[in-house]
């Protein structure tokens, strides 16, 4: 009986002997793994990546975002609303849903939340990410911010805002281009005033610009300013009498608290009179006033526009230690949709989820299809060999090799190409999954403009498993073993005395 | 050391069964030299096949050093034949790909011997016969004579009782010829080793003890 060590001996010689047509099945094993290994490689960083940056943080934990029963931009079939299909008719919030929401147990508030913009803050103009934006809450949502409540209850005119970290963690080193994290922090911050520039059309305008190079930022020139602003003006002119539409209101804020994100958060009633300032401004300075109309933008063909006194979206505050889920159910209840941080977390992972499994199926399918012809390829080159190899069989048989040797050496073989294939896939497929992990990295971090969103991009997005590596490997095995079994039982019958005959 | 009795082989062919040996009775003693004589189809290799383990009969029993060749199976009979069979073939049957050391050393392979003894044996053999300077010359570096010195060496590697040679100088001049059979000879009474024969050269048959004729796969 031959050792187990001269059988893989004997094999490798053999298949030394067939160089090129091994290699090729070699490599075809191997291009099918390095489609596999490099999905897998890649995809359980980008995972990783996705579920510490998913961006769940505008929600508080102890908020609900409500919203109208459907999405009111989404274009329905006329006959679907003229059929009076209740189901999927669209209903919107109203101050007599608020009023209810807030009579039950555990809730502390229940409002529609105001958006105003566009507005500019001051103290941010030296910083990379505009603020354009306000939001109003209700008045226990800011409380649940505010640090110094002395600042809220002195005797000033200011609005009282409530800033996100994210805006005061880091400030601007024009000098050299950089970002920096503040290391007085929050502190600086708070009790700060602020101008309030209500209708600032340009408030989104960048003001930094990011050198790839350098890697830094740099400070827009002038001309360069001048340029955006031009650009931005044109486009107003064609619709708006500018001489209006550029009258700007200046308010006092002053800097109460810190919340989650980016937002800046004012109070409910605050917010709203600044809205109202900015719609009639916008209102007097339409030329067109029928494009300002809700029956013009959503034709009889959408969706119904919501009346005055009608919302698309709330926002409930639950008391601390509420249940929060049992909350949301309620207004599900209702048919308003509910969206809690836990629940926004879920979705965004499960929809993350769904497209990782996708891109997983497709790329095991590809990789699976490109072994499989492989191993159809290790069963031809077997077979070959096989056909190629009658002297030696029959000299090998007449010197003492069994059926079981003989089939031994052709089985090794083919698991050997099988398993060659394999470990060269596998190196070749991580090297590769380094590369691109280089690469994505490298560009998320050129394309976050966000410091701190920065900051969450891992060095890697690579990740080694093991257990399916090994998995891949005996797979490999198996298939190759099973691809070379017939040409192995052929090559074990080949009778010695045919083989030994000289043609 | 060989008995054969009754022995009976037939082909079968598209047209029918051609029958290879008829009721062929054979006895060799141990360390014995016989030489099988006999015209091309006569059944001269059938004979060595069947005394290998390497064909069945389709009739009668073939009896090899105490054992019924019948009776054994595969992995008995390959055991067998590594043991007890060394087999020198009229065109050598060595791997190119080997070098002759590794071609003397292959049925031991087959025996489940480690490596350093393998190498050792085959070196002393390949000394013995001459080819010490020749051990990492592969087949086709090797003159004809050389290349079947080495196919003897291979053939002994492993002490065989019995060596089967199918017209080993049917493929040299007759100076080598006269060499190989030399050899087969010093084989035969110094290691006690029964030698089979197959040749149709009479020079090389006067080499043997006795001088066995074969005509139409019946002995004479």
């Amino acid at each position: 009986m031959i050792r187990r060590r001269d059988s893989l001996r004997l094999t490798a010689q053999k298949l030394a002997l067939r160089k090129k047509r091994a290699a090729f099945a070699i490599i075809s094993v191997a291009l099918g793994v390095i489609v596999v290994v490099t999905a897998d490689s890649l995809l359980e960083g980008v995972r990783d990546v996705a579920v510490k940056t998913l961006w769940t943080e505008e929600i508080a934990p102890d908020q609900i975002r409500v919203y109208a029963g459907e999405n009111p931009y989404n274009f329905v079939l006329p006959g679907e609303e003229r059929g009076q299909k209740t189901k999927r008719r669209l209903q919107y919030l109203s101050e007599s849903v608020f009023e209810e929401i807030r009579g039950w147990p555990g809730v502390e508030a229940a409002d529609r939340p105001v958006v105003v913009q566009p507005v500019s803050l001051n103290a941010f103009a030296g910083r990379p990410g505009a603020v354009a934006e306000l939001q109003g809450v209700p008045e226990p949502m800011l409380l649940r911010y505010v640090t110094n409540r002395a600042l809220l209850s002195g005797t000033t005119k200011a609005i009282p805002l409530v800033v996100g970290e994210r805006n005061v963690r880091l400030r601007f080193d024009e000098k050299h281009g950089k970002l920096e994290a503040d290391p007085a922090g929050e502190r600086t911050w708070l009790g700060r005033d602020l101008t309030i520039l209500l209708g600032d059309n340009y408030a989104q305008l960048s003001r930094f610009q990011y050198d790839y190079k350098k890697r830094q930022y740099t400070a827009l020139s002038d001309d360069e300013a001048t340029l955006q602003r031009d650009s931005l003006e044109r486009n107003f002119r064609a619709q708006y009498d500018t001489a209006i539409f550029n009258t700007t209101l200046t308010l006092k804020g002053r800097v109460v608290g810190f919340c989650p994100g980016k937002k800046v958060l004012m109070p409910l009633e605050a917010a709203a009179l600044c809205g109202k300032w900015i719609d009639q401004r916008n209102r007097l300075a339409a030329r067109n006033l029928e494009r300002e109309t809700d029956d013009v933008a959503y034709p009889e063909f959408g969706r119904r526009a919501p009346k005055p006194g009608e919302y698309t979206e709330g926002v409930v505050l639950v008391k601390p230690g509420a249940d929060i889920e049992a909350v949301a159910k309620r207004i599900e209840e209702l048919g308003f949709s509910a969206t809690t941080r836990a629940r926004a977390f879920e979705n965004q992972v499960r929809a993350f989820d769904s497209s990782l499994r996708v891109v997983k199926k497709v790329a095991f399918a590809f990789g699976g299809l490109i072994f499989g012809l492989a191993c159809a390829l290790v069963w031809s080159t077997t077979s070959k060999t096989v056909s190629d190899s009658r002297p030696d069989i029959g000299l090998f048989r007449a010197l003492g090799a069994t059926k079981r040797d003989i089939r031994r050496l052709f089985l090794g073989e083919a698991m050997l190409q099988g398993v060659l294939g394999t470990l060269f896939g596998m190196a070749l497929g991580w090297a590769l999954a380094l590369t691109i992990s280089h690469w994505v990295i490298s560009f998320a971090r050129r394309s976050t403009f966000d410091p701190e969103e920065a900051l969450l991009i891992p060095r890697s997005i690579f990740s080694l498993n093991l257990k399916f590596c090994l998995l891949l490997v005996a797979g490999a095995a198996i298939l190759s073993l099973l691809a070379g079994l017939l040409p192995a039982q052929r090559a074990a019958n080949v009778d010695p005395v045919q083989a030994l005959k000289r043609e | 050391m060989i008995h054969l009795e009754n022995i009976s082989v037939d082909y079968p062919l598209k047209s029918g069964r051609v029958p290879a040996l008829r009721h062929v009775n054979l006895d060799i003693a141990a360390g014995d030299f016989v030489a099988i004589m006999g015209p091309s189809g006569s059944g001269k290799t059938t004979l060595i096949q069947l005394i290998a383990g390497l064909l069945t009969p389709t009739a009668g029993e073939v009896i090899v050093s105490g054992e019924n060749l019948r009776q054994l199976n595969d992995r008995k009979i390959s055991g067998f034949r590594n043991r007890t069979i060394g087999f020198v073939f009229q065109f050598f049957n060595l791997p190119n790909y080997y070098d002759a050391l590794d071609n003397v050393a292959l049925p031991l392979v087959f025996a489940g011997v480690d490596e350093p003894t393998r190498r050792t044996r085959a070196r002393e053999l390949l000394t013995e016969f001459g080819l010490a300077e020749r051990m990492r010359h592969t087949p086709d570096q090797l003159s004809g004579g050389e290349a079947q010195r080495v196919a003897i060496a291979r053939a002994l590697v492993n002490n065989p009782k019995i060596i089967l040679a199918d017209e080993p100088t049917g493929n040299l001049d007759r100076d080598t010829g006269t060499h190989v059979m030399e050899l087969l000879q010093r084989v035969n009474r110094q290691r006690k080793v029964t030698v089979l024969l197959v040749t149709h050269d009479e020079k090389a048959a006067a080499f043997a003890h006795r001088v066995l004729r074969i005509e139409k796969g019946e002995l004479a």
